[in-house]
C-alpha cells in the first residue's frame, strides 16, 4: 500500500488527498518509510523533517477536514534543496561555514509550496553553495546515484534528484546556475526544469552566481514537473529580476502533442568531442521519433556555444567571490575566534569553505582585479551576448532546440574530483541555455546499456515552459522512461 | 623667535606662491523613511540593531529592492544643479570586507552613474564662481562600528546595522576650488540646495552630510596637477575648512624643504587638528566593482523625470534674486533671508502683510535674529507670527508707533499672544502727541532740572538734547518727538 | 596569463581566504589550468559586442514604495550571530 502511494505521481496524490482518498498524513508517512529506508544510503538529506512533515500533513487534513478547499499540492512530499531558505530548519548550502544556521525566513517558493498544501520532508544535499556537478562537493557527505551506488548523481543538485528517482519525495526542488539541476535529473532519470531566467523568485536561494541562478522543479512526468513550475512561479516584489512575464503552464496545453513543432539541432554542438555514443544514439531514436509524431526537426546553429564554459567560468566565480563574501563569521555562520579581525576572516574562511568554493572565489577574484577586469569578467560579458544572440536567432527557425544534457551518463565516484576542469568540460551541454537565460528542461528519455539512465534537453524562448514540457509529455508514450524505478525504490516492498 | 615654525608672514607669502587645487566628495543621507533596499527605518538614534532586517544584515539569500523615493530625491538633487540624469544608469558592487559592511559589498554606482556634470555658484568676494560637479550617484551607507576605548582589557569592536543600507547620494565636485574658504561656501551653499530640495536634513552631527576632500598644490600659473591626498572623517564644515588650510600649509611645506608628496589618504584628527597617514596609495583598495546583477540597470521613465522637475521647489538662487527684483531688498539682505526656505517664508509673508518688504528685513535681520540667536529657535518655533509682525512692522509705517515703542511692543509680543494693537492699548504704549500733555510734561522736567533748564536759557544750546532725552525718558519713549521738542522750547521760554 | 604563487598568495588576502601553505602549489597549478582553458576568449574580437549583465529584458521592475516594514524576525536574526554584547555584534578589534 505505502509504495503504491510512493509512485504515485504527485498530480494523482494530490487529487487523492483533496478527494479524500488518502490522507496527507498517510502520504507523507509512506516517503518518510521510503527515505528511511533509503537516504542513509544514498545520502540524499542534509537535514530530514519527519516530524514538521507529519504537522503538516495532520494540519491539512484537519483542514479538509473542515470543509477547506486544498492547494493543488495538497499533502505532496516535497525536498528542497539545502540552500533554499527554510524557517528555523537548517540551512547550510552544504557547507561547514553554515553549518547549524537557521534563516529566520522562508524563501519565496516555499511561502508558494506551503500555500499549496505540500508537505517538506526535508533538506538535500548538493555541493557546497551549488558549486559543483557530482555532489561530491558537499562538506557533509557525497550522495550516490540510486541506480547505481558506485556513481555520482550528478550536481550539484544531487540530493535532490536522487530523492525524486528513490521515491523519497514525489517532487523536489533544486538551484541550476550552470546546469545543476538539469544534470543530475539526466543522471538520476528525472525530469529537471531550469525555467526562464526571472521566472522563479530568488529571494531565499543562497546566491551563487546571481545573473544565472534560478529554482527549478524535479518530478518524474512531465505533467507533475508543470504542477510545481506553476506553484513556484511568478513574479514576487522582493526581486527585482523576478519578472511579470512569467505565466503558469497549462496541463491541458501538454496534451497536444508535438505536431507542428519545430526541433532545432545545433548538429556543431553534438560534433563536440567526448559525447558518448549511447548518448548520441538515444539522441538519434528520439529525433526520429519527433519527426514520426509530427514534429519537424531543422539544423540550427550556435556558433558561440563552443566558448559558454570558458564565458561560465569566468563570469559564475566572479559572481560567487563577491556573493560569498558575507561569510565572514560576524552576523552569523561560523566563526574561528581570533584576536585579530583580519585573521578571524581569514582564519573563518579559510576552515569554512572547501576546495571547490576557495578555487572559485580565488578565480573570480582575479577575473574581477584590477587589471584583469576587462580582458576577463568584461570580455566573458561580452561573449555572454554573442551567445544570448545565437539562441535568440536559433530560436527564430525552430520554437525549441533540442540536444543532450551530458556527454555521458553517471560516472563514477571519485571519478573526477582530481580534475576541477574535467569536471568543469562535463558541463557543456548545459551551460549555453544558463548563459542564455532561456527555459531549458532534462526529460528522462531511456537508459543506457548498462542500465543507467540518459537525459536529453529541451530549450526553448523565453518563458515558453509550456511548450518544453508539451514535447517531453509526447515522448512519455515510447517506453518506459519515466515508469522504470531503480531497484533501491523497490527495496522493502511488499 | 626662534624655532623651526616659520613666521605667519612666511607661511602667507609660500602660499602666494602656491595654487591649492581642491575637490569634495559629499556623502549626503537622503530623507526617506525607509532604507534604499528594505523596509527598515532610517530614524537617527535608535536603540542598536532595532532598525534592522534580514536584507540589511546580509543574510544569505536576500535580494534588494530599491527604493522609489530614494531614486527621485538623486534626480531632484541632479535637476537642481543642472546635471545631466542618465536615462540608464547602473548599480555596481564595490567589493571589500569590514566588519560593518554586512555583504562584503556596497551597492553603488561606479561607471554609468545617476547624475553627471552640473555646477554650484559660490560667491567668492564679489565674484559668482561655478563648482563644477562631476557625478552624483546612488548608493547604500554602511553600519557604525563603535570602538570603545580607554577601558581596561576591552579589544573587542562593536557593530551595529542600524544605519547600514541608508540610502546616500555621493556628490563629487571637480577640483575648481582654491581654499579652504571657498570650500567652505561651497558645502554651505550645497546643504542649502539640498535642504530647500527637503531631500536631506542637512545634519552634520547625525552623519546626515559628510565630506572627504582631495586636496593638491601647485606653484601658481602652472597647470599640471600636483599629487593630491585625500582627507577623510571631515563632520563639520569648519573641520573641511581647517583640515584644508592645514593640508596646503603642509604639501607646501613637504615641496619647500625639497620632498614630494605622496598620494595617501588622511585621517582628520579634530582634536589635535592634525591629519595623519590612514593608508598610502600601495595600500589602496581593489574593488573589484562589477555590475550589481540582483538589480537591474536603472531605467528611468522621461515623464516621472519631467514631473519631479515640474515639482521642483523654488532654489535659493532664483528666490535670492526675486527678492531682490520684486522686493526691492538690497543684494545681502537676501543672501541672508534666504539662508532657509523657512526664513524666506517668514520674510514674505511678513512683507506682505505689512506692506513694506525693507522694514520688514530688517526687523528680521537685526530684532528677529538677535532674539533667535539668543534663544537657539528655529524660524518655525518663533513665537512671532509674520502676520503679528507684519501688522507691528506697518503701524511703524503708519507713524502709530515710534520704532522705540515697537520694539516694546515687539518685546512684549515674545511672551504675550495678542495683536500689536493690543498690546500698545493694553500697556499704555500709545504715543502721547497731545499739545497740553507735551507741554506739562516739558514743565515738569524743567521743573526737575532747574540747572540745565537755567545753563539752556543762558545761551548754551548743548543741554537741550539733555533735556529732550530726560522727557523722552519720563514718557517712556512714547512722547512724539518733534511735538516734544516743540513743547519744551515753549516751556523753556524760547521760540520754537 | 600566467598565474603564481604569488598571485594566489594575493588573490587569497584579497578574497580573505586562508591558504595552507601546503595546498598553495596546488591552488596555483589548477588556477593556472583553468586559466589557460578559458584564454581561448582571447582571440575573439568583441570590443564591439555590448557586455551581458543581466539577461532580462522587457519593461523596468517597479520600485519599492517609500514605506517602512517592520521586522518581525529581527531577534531571530540576531540570535544566530556567533558573538554578542547586548544587542551589538562583537567582532575582534578594529585597528
Amino acid at each position: 500500500m505505502s509504495d503504491a502511494l510512493t509512485d504515485r505521481t504527485a498530480e494523482s496524490i494530490a487529487a487523492a488527498v483533496r478527494g479524500g482518498e488518502a490522507s496527507a498524513e498517510e502520504v507523507a508517512r509512506a516517503f518518510l518509510a521510503r527515505a528511511d529506508r533509503t537516504s542513509k544510503r544514498l545520502g540524499s538529506f542534509l537535514h530530514r523533517t519527519p516530524e514538521q512533515a507529519i504537522a503538516s500533513a495532520r494540519a491539512i487534513d484537519a483542514r479538509r477536514a473542515k470543509g477547506e478547499r486544498l492547494g493543488a499540492l495538497a499533502g505532496v512530499p516535497v525536498a528542497l534543496k539545502d540552500n533554499i531558505c527554510t524557517r528555523g530548519v537548517p540551512t547550510t548550502c552544504g557547507s561547514r561555514i553554515l553549518e547549524g544556521y537557521r534563516p529566520p525566513y522562508d524563501a519565496h517558493v516555499v511561502e508558494r509550496l506551503r500555500a499549496a498544501d505540500a508537505v517538506f520532508v526535508g533538506k538535500t544535499n548538493c555541493d557546497e553553495f551549488a558549486m559543483g556537478s557530482s555532489t561530491e562537493n558537499s562538506a557533509y557527505f557525497p550522495t550516490r546515484n540510486p541506480w547505481d551506488l558506485a556513481r555520482v548523481p550528478g550536481g550539484s543538485s544531487g540530493g535532490s534528484a536522487a530523492a525524486v528517482a528513490a521515491r523519497e519525495a514525489a517532487l523536489a526542488l533544486g538551484s541550476d546556475t550552470g546546469g545543476s539541476v538539469r544534470q543530475p535529473a539526466a543522471f538520476c532519470g528525472v525530469y529537471g526544469l531550469k525555467p526562464t531566467y526571472g521566472a522563479v523568485s530568488r529571494y531565499g536561494l543562497v546566491a551563487f552566481a546571481s545573473s544565472l541562478d534560478q529554482i527549478g522543479p524535479f518530478a518524474r512526468t512531465a505533467r507533475d514537473t508543470a504542477l510545481l513550475y506553476d506553484a513556484i512561479q511568478g513574479r514576487d516584489e522582493r526581486d527585482m529580476t523576478s519578472r511579470p512575464e512569467a505565466r503558469p503552464v497549462s496541463l491541458d496545453a501538454l496534451e497536444q502533442g508535438v505536431r507542428g513543432l519545430t526541433l532545432g539541432v545545433p548538429r556543431d554542438l553534438l560534433a563536440a568531442e567526448g559525447v558518448a555514443p549511447e548518448i548520441r544514439e538515444r539522441f538519434e531514436v528520439a529525433s526520429r521519433a519527433f519527426a514520426d509524431a509530427g514534429a519537424k526537426i531543422v539544423d540550427v546553429a550556435l556558433p558561440h556555444a563552443q566558448y559558454a564554459i570558458a564565458t561560465y567560468y569566468l563570469i559564475a566565480p566572479a559572481e560567487a567571490s563577491s556573493n560569498l563574501a558575507r561569510y565572514d563569521g560576524v552576523r552569523y555562520g561560523l566563526r574561528v575566534p581570533d584576536l585579530d579581525l583580519a585573521t578571524m576572516y581569514e582564519a573563518t574562511r579559510g576552515q569554512g569553505f572547501g576546495r571547490e568554493v576557495k578555487r572559485r572565489i580565488l578565480l573570480g577574484t582575479y577575473a574581477l582585479s584590477a587589471g584583469y577586469y576587462d580582458a576577463y569578467y568584461l570580455g566573458a560579458q561580452r561573449v555572454r551576448t554573442l551567445i544570448r544572440r545565437d539562441f535568440t536567432e536559433a530560436l527564430r527557425s525552430a520554437d525549441v532546440l533540442f540536444f543532450p544534457v551530458t556527454p555521458t551518463t553517471a560516472f563514477g565516484i571519485g571519478e573526477k574530483v582530481d580534475d576541477p576542469l574535467a569536471m568543469y568540460l562535463n558541463d557543456i551541454y548545459s551551460i549555453p541555455a544558463s548563459l542564455a537565460g532561456v527555459p531549458a528542461l532534462s526529460f528522462p528519455a531511456g537508459f543506457g546499456p548498462t542500465g543507467l539512465p540518459i537525459g536529453l534537453q529541451l530549450v526553448g524562448r523565453p518563458f515558453a515552459e509550456e511548450t518544453l514540457l508539451r514535447i517531453a509529455r509526447a515522448a512519455e508514450a515510447w517506453g518506459d522512461a519515466t515508469t522504470r524505478a531503480p531497484a533501491i525504490a523497490r527495496e522493502g516492498a511488499a | 623667535m626662534t624655532g623651526a615654525r616659520p613666521a605667519p608672514e612666511a607661511k602667507e607669502a609660500l602660499r602666494e606662491r602656491y595654487e591649492a587645487v581642491i575637490g569634495l566628495e559629499v556623502h549626503a543621507q537622503l530623507k526617506t523613511a525607509s532604507k534604499i533596499f528594505c523596509g527598515c527605518s532610517t530614524r537617527f538614534g535608535a536603540a542598536p540593531n532595532t532598525q534592522v532586517c534580514p536584507v540589511c544584515l546580509g543574510l544569505p539569500g536576500v535580494l534588494p529592492v530599491l527604493n522609489e523615493r530614494a531614486v527621485a530625491f538623486a534626480v531632484m538633487t541632479g535637476l537642481a544643479v543642472g546635471a545631466t540624469i542618465h536615462p540608464r544608469s547602473v548599480f555596481a558592487r564595490k567589493n571589500y570586507f569590514y566588519p560593518d559592511l554586512p555583504k562584503g559589498y556596497q551597492i553603488s554606482q561606479y561607471d554609468r552613474p545617476l547624475c553627471e556634470g552640473g555646477a554650484v555658484e559660490i560667491l567668492v568676494g564679489d565674484l559668482v564662481k561655478r563648482i563644477g560637479l562631476v557625478r552624483i550617484h546612488l548608493e547604500e551607507d554602511a553600519g557604525k562600528s563603535l570602538h570603545p576605548e580607554g577601558r581596561e582589557g576591552i579589544v573587542t569592536t562593536r557593530v551595529d546595522l542600524n544605519r547600514a543600507g541608508v540610502p546616500l547620494i555621493e556628490i563629487v565636485s571637480q577640483p575648481d576650488l582654491r581654499s579652504g574658504v571657498e570650500a567652505y561656501r561651497y558645502l554651505t551653499k550645497l546643504k542649502q540646495i539640498l535642504v530647500y530640495l527637503d531631500v536631506c536634513d542637512g545634519n552634520m552631527e547625525e552623519g546626515s552630510l559628510r565630506c572627504d576632500a582631495n586636496v593638491s598644490v601647485r606653484p601658481r600659473g602652472t597647470e599640471a596637477f600636483g599629487t593630491k591626498t585625500e582627507i577623510k572623517n571631515l563632520n563639520s564644515f569648519r573641520y573641511v575648512e581647517k583640515a584644508i588650510h592645514y593640508e596646503i600649509d603642509r604639501q607646501i611645506g613637504v615641496i619647500e624643504s625639497g620632498g614630494r608628496v605622496v598620494q595617501e589618504t588622511l585621517l582628520w584628527d579634530s582634536a589635535r587638528s592634525v591629519a595623519e597617514t590612514m593608508r598610502s596609495k600601495e595600500e589602496a583598495h581593489d574593488y573589484r566593482y562589477f555590475p550589481e546583477p540582483d538589480l537591474l540597470p536603472l531605467d528611468l521613465d522621461p515623464a516621472w523625470v519631467g514631473s519631479l522637475r515640474a515639482s521642483l521647489p523654488e532654489l535659493p538662487d532664483a528666490l535670492r534674486e526675486r527678492l531682490v527684483r520684486d522686493q526691492g531688498v538690497p543684494e545681502y539682505d537676501a543672501e541672508v533671508l534666504t539662508e532657509t526656505r523657512s526664513l524666506a517664508t517668514y520674510f514674505e509673508e511678513t512683507a506682505a502683510r505689512s506692506g513694506q518688504p525693507k522694514l520688514a528685513s530688517n526687523w528680521i535681520m537685526t530684532e528677529l535674529n538677535a532674539v533667535r540667536n539668543r534663544t537657539g529657535q528655529s524660524i518655525e518655533e518663533f513665537p512671532i507670527r509674520p502676520d503679528r509682525l507684519g501688522a507691528l512692522i506697518a503701524m511703524v509705517a503708519k507713524g502709530t508707533v515710534s520704532g522705540k515703542i515697537a520694539k516694546q511692543v515687539f518685546e512684549r509680543m515674545l511672551s504675550e499672544p495678542d495683536g500689536p494693537e493690543a498690546i500698545v492699548a493694553k500697556h499704555g504704549l500709545l504715543p502721547i502727541d497731545d499739545e497740553a500733555a507735551l507741554l506739562a510734561l516739558a514743565r515738569e522736567v524743567i521743573a526737575a532740572n532747574p540747572g540745565p533748564a537755567a545753563e539752556f536759557r543762558a545761551g548754551k544750546e548743548k543741554t537741550f538734547a539733555f533735556l529732550v532725552g530726560q522727557a523722552m525718558k519720563q514718557s517712556r519713549g512714547r512722547a512724539h518727538p518733534e511735538k516734544l521738542q516743540a513743547a519744551l522750547r515753549a516751556a523753556l521760554g524760547g521760540a520754537g | 596569463m600566467p598565474i603564481d604563487a604569488n598571485t594566489v598568495r594575493k588573490i587569497a588576502a584579497l578574497a580573505r581566504l586562508r591558504i595552507d601553505p601546503g595546498e598553495e602549489g596546488r591552488y596555483v597549478s589548477e588556477l593556472a589550468s583553468i586559466l589557460t582553458y578559458v584564454e581561448q576568449l582571447q582571440p575573439l574580437d568583441v570590443s564591439s559586442i555590448e557586455p551581458t549583465s543581466t539577461v532580462v529584458e522587457g519593461p523596468p521592475t517597479p520600485l519599492r514604495p517609500d514605506r517602512i516594514v517592520p521586522c518581525e524576525v529581527r531577534e531571530e536574526a540576531l540570535e544566530q550571530a556567533p558573538e554578542r554584547e547586548g544587542d551589538y555584534f562583537r567582532v575582534p578589534r578594529v585597528v
